[in-house]
């Protein structure tokens, strides 16, 4: 019944499953208040339900599909979106990209994962966020995130991906301001949205490139013309070359060489650029940890679970770009290793249990890009899919403890500091199992998901690398030939090193934390000495804001279990993150969800490659893997549980300054504020100033000024009085008189050339006489001046002549003047060239035809499109 | 079967996006429920009157040729009227105003009946001074068409809004409101030069009007400076257009100020240059383009809040509007050649107007800054001179109308209400303008331009056509780059700017009892709020009506800039070929006496005779 109505080539279902989040968004929105609680938690939650029994359906449609076919996709083609114009294309030349969403195995998998997970979280908001006066516009933007969630997921081409990518980070934007009236929440989403928009910028520079050289951007075309991206591209220097430099000899020359990479390479690193923004990678990962200023439910559904996994899911959706060029899969994976372990090292020192997931998440994250960079998609993605399940379940959990601490102490940051838990394992039972659980996910513990996913990726960090895409290692032609990067033999020790280094600190870290929580005493008794001072949340209206002396005993109920609506969720969730890795679980050869994914990665499989005997490190590594997790757990609970912390405590006693690097973060955020934002700050201080002087100061300022004294120096003249006026004339009078005096050597020439007859009249004036030189020979023919002012006279063809004339005037000044003569020559139709310009200067109309013709015609002849008029013969035969 | 039944589920579409809208206002008057209710079922039949179905050829016939006169006339007539009506009846005053310019917007709704083919629609020609060769001639294609669907549109919101906080002299401001519209929207359908500069210079006069009489504290200065500013670039186009002229009635025998025969000419390199520069700053100071923009944030901030949503939305289009068909049309030699240095200013002025916006601690003032920038996203499309990087600068003309003009409008709302529009005065009002802020947020996001807002779609399609554009040469990349690098720093200052106004504690006392946005407000904004989504989903409803346009203009562009480059040293002016076709329809054809001298012909014969 699904085929029939939803034929594969235009699957309407995807649209429905977009729509309904959006419906839920829109009338939440709009008319939430007016509907009441009850009905916005309606159709907040029944939306969603139904886009993920929508998906779950796709997804059996899709595994009909696939086993027929390699790689089944199924599209809507929605409708025709904007035009975009090929390189080189003339007028009219248009591609129009439609909006339109597809679905194949890599993108029905991941759909499932943010409605499934997306689900349980709005069930779970509905309890958390009860009380909150925003909630149905907590609800709205919700659905809004999952609509966009699934508009990145399901997009057809990567600028319908990007309506979504950025979309979601709207949201996100949003969700983390949402108790705006904190001034630092609503910084922590101004930044998460800026840093995000960093790496959006990369990704338009990527549609940009991939434009020109591949000249599509939906996926079927950009799989078809991935070919075109192996050409060198010169990055420096800009234009031509760097205009001073090539002044300064073989420095200069040195500055000057060209310097080019691989297409494929600048856009698989621009593209990386928007991954690292989304899904908090270095250099971008800052603003994660700051994301968990909103509130948790959003902490577990965007931070960790959906959207922060898109780069992930972006990479992996353009594998067949990135396989192009090793360079830039190698900087995925070694930024992601990077990342996976300094966000481990700063979680060592952070009491805030959101904070303390944040930085698990950025490192988790790292694992991802670590997996993917190898080229071990499946891997990279699979750890997606079981991080969601665990990273959720334990941000939930996070939230769980949190409700139940801030019935007890009404601050914010209070509440979710873990010196102020403990022992919480015997009032919140239901937390602490589904806690324990998606913990040992986490830290590997065996044959758990986490387990299964993680150890794929460190296996594949130490076996997998990416092959040249080219046999002889060289693109281009000629001078622009350049050699592509090759993948070093040394990554797999450095990745899978950095990744080890990874696993053994998180499995510390999250073992500390999830003993501080749980196993002990209750410490919340009383607020912990030392805790900074509590502020003002006046915006929390919701629960009171009576503030705790500091260090004595409050008052307040005792910790307690969540309602229903919080725990179900994590008990599914728990239970996903407890069994899900048998999805993947190779070492019992037990692999549907690598199948499944296979024909997505089929072409990017074919340029990696494995290093010799890679089978025979799978259970080396193994017992590797469950050595870190054990030595990693084992530490955490010597220090913390058998001596109470002691050593921690010593550690940190011993060395000062690393432990507080690692609690400030290594001041990377500090580091940013004086480099990067202080120095586009400056230039915007330098172009408030420029603009007010220099620009406004020039263009208005000065050209007043200039009027202005002009006006100034003329009013002197304009002072009123009769004397100075009469002055003024007289002067005036006398100047120009003495103008008009003086003689002007002035003559007009009457032309004949057939008869060869010229005649030159000169200016007549006021008293002039004149003198002529007729016969040009340089004496004048008369010595006295005359009344005469015109003579004629007759030449042959060809002949040139002189003509000098002198006027004198009445006071005896003279001037004199000269008239060039030629009689041309006549051409071969006897006719003569028309006469020289007529007196009164204007060129007649047809000067210059012959010319002015042979243009035309150049220009016809040059023109697309245009009729050839009725041509004349060439001008250039004989007649 | 049943007439009466069709006609309910013809209709039944509307009434339900109507009753939906209708139901959106909560405990508001019944007139806003209407207005809004009316505006979602507009859009709906905006866009399914739109969507694009089978291209149907209709005969030119089927266009009543006075429509464009009429829509021009209109409020000119109207404003000429109203010296008649009685100072002391302004509600009288206002209706009338209103109702000219919503008689205005229908009959220009009318102008997109009729298939956007290639070539001048709706095209009205009679002569004016003939001896001259000045001709009354009006048409429009499908670029100009929406920046007269955008005037139209633009200026009742303004004037609406205007009526609600402007109380002083009344008749003067209808009567300079409906004069301005009159000659905005005679720029943008003239296609002869003469005409064209009359409403060029003519819009200057309610313009000035409008910011030194009901504008701020310095209104008189920042007049002043927008009127110099302009008038200096006016003067040297007015030269270079008689300078076309005479070269005109040299080569061809006789004078024309059509623009059709003067885009034929082709001009030898320096006064081609020249003519080109003149045309240029012209355009340029009103774009405003860097360094010449200085005059735009003056007047912005002075100008009454109606005047800024006009001068944002409109006005400022006219500058690369004429670009686009003056500096283009007529100069493609020029314009092709330096359209890479003209696309590093305009990148300088993305860069630079966005910087500048961030350091304002006056809201309008940065929203000011924001046109500079998003201006430049504007001349970039069209230095890039391919369909996407063009339609996207069409399109990204009306998003800023839109976007832009919205924002004046929200940032009179809380000028009227405050007399401030200081950033610092402001913080934490989302708690007490819960609607006021969402509108905001919108307008925010389609200005940082959100993908899904009709900002993103300006910006994308100008940046794609900008990367594979072959008239930049090899700085396209490059200056592709740093335009999207621009678009982080718009929500660097945008959200900035939102963040200290709305979000935050509410600390300033002054701020608790504010109103949120009131029936009129809401009103005024909503088919703004509207549009930006549906230019944001449904751009195709705009672009595949303009793209018949814009490709006429790329080609003429093309087509003149290889003749030009055929003799770059060339000594004497020539013209090229009449390309025919509907891009020629309403060619001024010379006399029959003329023609025989015309100087192709004869040009011809010379060849023929010539050894």
């Amino acid at each position: 019944m699904l085929e029939a109505l939803f034929p594969s080539d235009d699957f309407r279902l995807l649209a429905i499953i977009v729509a309904l989040p959006l419906l839920g968004a829109v009338v939440n929105g709009v008319f939430g208040k007016r509907l009441g609680r009850e009905a916005a938690t309606l159709m907040g939650l029944g939306t969603i339900f139904l886009s993920f029994c929508l998906c779950v359906a796709t997804f059996f449609r899709l595994a009909e599909l696939q086993e027929g076919e390699r790689a089944a996709r199924l599209v809507w083609h929605g409708w025709q979106w904007l035009p975009l114009s090929p390189y080189r294309g003339g007028p009219g030349d248009q591609i129009w990209l439609e909006f339109a969403l597809s679905v194949d195995a890599l993108s029905g998998a991941m759909s499932l994962v943010v409605t499934g997970v997306g689900f349980l979280i709005h069930l779970y908001s509905s309890k958390y966020m009860q009380e909150d006066p925003g909630f149905t516009r907590f609800f709205c933007y919700l659905n809004l995130f999952i609509f966009s969630m699934l508009v990145l997921i399901l997009g057809d081409s990567l600028p319908v991906l990007f309506v979504g990518w950025e979309g979601v980070g709207l949201c996100s934007y949003l969700l983390i301001g949402f108790w705006y009236g904190e001034e630092k929440n609503a910084a922590a989403g101004k930044k998460a949205f800026i840093t995000n928009r960093i790496g959006d910028f990369g990704l338009l520079v990527a549609m940009g490139l991939l434009m020109f050289y591949v000249g599509a951007l939906d996926w079927k075309g950009l799989e078809a013309g991935a070919e075109n991206l192996l050409q060198p591209q010169q990055i420096w220097p800009f234009g031509s070359h760097i205009p001073f430099f090539d002044k300064l000899g073989s420095f200069g020359e040195w500055v000057n060489t060209p310097r080019a990479v691989t297409a494929a390479t600048l856009v698989g690193l621009a593209l990386f650029l928007g991954c690292a923004g989304k899904s908090a990678q270095i250099p971008l990962y800052v603003w994660l940890p700051d994301a968990m200023a909103g509130p948790t439910p959003v902490s577990a559904l965007i931070h960790a679970a959906t959207m922060v996994t898109a780069g992930v899911y972006l990479v992996c959706r353009m594998s067949f770009v990135f396989v192009m060029s090793p360079a830039a899969m190698f900087t995925v994976a070694l930024i992601g290793a990077l990342t996976a372990l300094f966000a481990a090292m700063i979680a060592f020192a952070q009491n805030d249990i959101k904070k303390v997931l944040a930085y698990s998440t950025v490192s988790q994250l790292g694992y991802m890009f670590l997996g993917v960079g190898v080229g071990a998609f499946t891997a990279g993605f699979f750890h997606v899919v079981t991080h969601a399940f665990f990273k959720a379940c334990l941000f939930l959990g996070a939230g769980s403890v949190i409700h139940a601490m801030h019935a007890r102490i009404h601050d914010t940051d209070a509440s979710q500091d873990m010196r102020n838990m403990g022992g919480l394992r015997k009032y919140m039972p239901y937390t602490f199992w589904t806690f324990a659980v998606s913990w040992a996910a986490i830290v590997g513990f065996p044959l758990t998901s986490g387990f299964f996913s993680k150890d794929e990726i460190l296996l594949k960090a130490f076996t997998s690398g990416i092959a040249s895409p080219l046999p002889d290692g060289k693109v281009g032609i000629g001078a622009r030939e350049i050699e592509i990067w090759q993948w070093p033999p040394w990554a797999g020790y450095l990745l899978y090193g950095l990744g080890f280094v990874t696993a053994v600190c998180t499995a510390f870290y999250m073992t500390r934390l999830f003993i501080g929580i749980f196993f002990g005493e209750f410490r919340g008794w009383k607020i912990v000495k030392g805790y900074k001072a509590a502020h003002g949340h006046d915006d929390h209206h919701d629960h009171g804001s009576h503030h705790a002396e500091l260090g004595l005993a409050i008052q307040g109920p005792k910790p307690h279990e969540s309602p229903w609506q919080m725990w179900v969720p994590l008990a599914v969730l728990a239970t996903l993150a407890g069994v899900g890795g048998f999805l993947n679980a190779h070492l019992f050869h037990l692999h549907p969800f690598d199948s499944w994914l296979e024909p997505v990665f089929a072409d990017a499989a074919k340029h990696v490659k494995l290093v010799e005997g890679a089978e025979g490190y799978v259970y080396p590594l193994l017992g590797l893997a469950v050595l870190a997790f054990a030595g990693g757990v084992g530490a955490a609970y010597y220090v913390y549980v058998q001596q109470r912390g002691e050593p921690a405590q010593r550690f940190t006693e011993a060395l000062p300054g690393l432990h507080r690097a690692a609690e400030q973060k290594f001041l990377v955020d500090e580091l940013y504020e004086e480099t990067a934002i202080g120095s586009v700050d400056s230039l915007a201080d330098v172009a408030v100033v420029a603009d007010k002087w220099v620009v406004d100061g020039i263009i208005a300022r000065f050209t007043a000024f200039v009027v202005g004294a002009a006006g100034s120096v003329l009013r002197f003249l304009q002072n009123g009085r009769v004397q100075a006026y009469s002055l003024s004339m007289v002067v005036g009078v006398a100047l120009i008189g003495w103008m008009l005096l003086a003689p002007r050597a002035e003559a007009r020439t009457r032309v004949d050339d057939e008869k060869g007859v010229y005649s030159v009249t000169a200016a007549p004036g006021l008293g002039y006489s004149y003198r002529w030189d007729a016969n040009g020979d340089g004496e004048w023919d008369t010595k006295d001046y005359a009344a005469a002012n015109e003579i004629s006279l007759t030449l042959e063809v060809a002949q040139k002549r002189t003509v000098s004339f002198e006027v004198k005037n009445a006071l005896g000044q003279t001037a004199m003047g000269e008239v060039p003569l030629e009689r041309p020559k006549p051409d071969r139709s006897g006719a003569f060239e028309p006469a020289p310009a007529p007196p009164d200067g204007a060129p007649p109309p047809d000067a210059d035809a012959e010319q002015n013709a042979e243009r035309a015609l150049k220009i016809i002849e040059n023109l697309p499109g245009i009729k050839q008029p009725p041509a004349p013969p060439a001008s250039g035969e004989p007649q | 079967m049943n007439p009466l039944i069709d006609a309910f589920f013809g209709f039944a579409p509307y009434l339900i996006a109507f009753a939906l809208g209708f139901l959106i206002p909560s405990k508001r008057s019944r007139f806003e429920r209407v207005a809004v209710g009316s505006v979602v079922a507009v859009s709906l039949l905006l866009i399914r009157a739109l969507w694009p179905g089978p291209v149907v050829d209709a005969e030119p016939g089927a266009e009543w040729k006075p429509l464009l006169t009429l829509i021009v006339f209109l409020p000119i007539g109207g404003s000429l009227f109203l010296l008649f009506l009685p100072r002391q009846a302004p509600e009288m005053l206002k209706r009338f105003t209103l109702g000219i310019l919503v008689l205005d917007f229908l009959a220009s709704l009318w102008l997109f009946g009729v298939p956007w083919t290639k070539g001048w629609h709706f095209q009205h020609i009679a002569e004016w001074v003939p001896s001259l060769g000045i001709r009354y001639h009006v048409a429009v294609d499908g670029v100009s068409a929406w920046l007269v669907l955008l005037t139209t549109l633009s200026t009742p919101i303004a004037v609406y809004v205007s009526f609600g906080s402007i109380k002083t002299r009344i008749k003067d401001l209808c009567f300079s409101f409906l004069m301005l519209q009159g000659a905005m929207l005679g720029a943008f359908v003239a296609l002869d030069l003469f005409l064209f500069f009359v409403f060029w210079e003519l819009l200057l006069v309610p313009m000035i009007l409008l910011i030194g009489v009901w504008g701020g504290v310095e209104r008189i200065k920042a007049a002043y400076k927008f009127f110099l500013f302009t008038m200096v670039g006016s003067m040297l186009m007015l030269a270079a257009i008689l300078y076309l002229v005479y070269t005109h009635n040299q080569v061809a025998g006789y004078p024309s100020f059509d623009y059709l025969a003067l885009s034929r000419l082709v001009l030898p390199a320096t006064p081609a240059l020249l003519c080109f520069l003149g045309f240029f700053a012209a355009f340029a100071i009103k774009v405003p383009m860097v360094p010449v923009h200085t005059w735009l944030p003056d007047a912005h901030v002075q100008a009454p809040t109606g005047g800024s949503i006009v001068l944002a939305a409109v006005l400022l289009k006219l500058g690369t509007y004429g670009y686009l068909r003056f500096c283009m049309g007529l100069f493609p030699g020029p314009a092709g050649q330096n359209a890479a240095n003209i696309a590093g200013v305009a990148v300088a002025g993305i860069i630079a107007g966005a910087l500048l916006a961030w350091k304002q601690d006056d809201v309008k003032r940065l929203v000011a800054y924001s046109s500079v920038a998003h201006m430049g996203f504007v001349m970039l499309g069209l230095c890039a001179a391919n369909d996407a990087g063009v339609q996207g600068s069409v399109l990204q003309m009306l998003n800023h109308g839109v976007s832009t003009g919205a924002l004046f409008l929200l940032v009179g709302v809380i000028y009227d209400r405050r007399h401030t529009r200081l950033i610092r005065e402001f913080g934490g009002l989302a708690k007490v303008m819960p609607v006021y802020t969402a509108l905001f947020i919108v307008i925010t996001m389609s200005s940082v331009g959100v993908p899904g807002t009709n900002g993103f779609i300006g910006e994308f399609m100008v940046i794609m056509g900008t990367f594979v554009s072959s008239s930049l040469g090899m700085n396209a990349k490059l200056q592709g780059t740093i335009a999207a690098f621009g678009v982080i720093l718009a929500a660097v200052y945008m959200l900035m700017m939102v963040q200290k106004v709305f979000f935050g504690p509410l600390d300033n006392p002054k701020n608790k009892k504010l109103k949120d946005i009131n029936v009129r407000e809401v009103v005024a904004i909503a088919p703004l709020i509207a549009l930006v989504f549906v230019i944001g989903f449904f751009p195709n409803l705009f672009l595949s009506r303009m793209s018949e346009g814009v490709a006429a203009s790329i080609q003429r562009f093309e087509a003149g800039r290889r003749a030009y480059s055929v003799d770059p040293g060339r000594k004497q002016a020539l013209m090229v070929p009449r390309l025919g076709g509907p891009m020629e329809r309403g060619y001024p054809e010379p006399k029959q006496e003329a023609e025989a001298a015309a100087p192709p012909a004869q040009a011809l014969n010379a060849a023929e005779v010539s050894p």
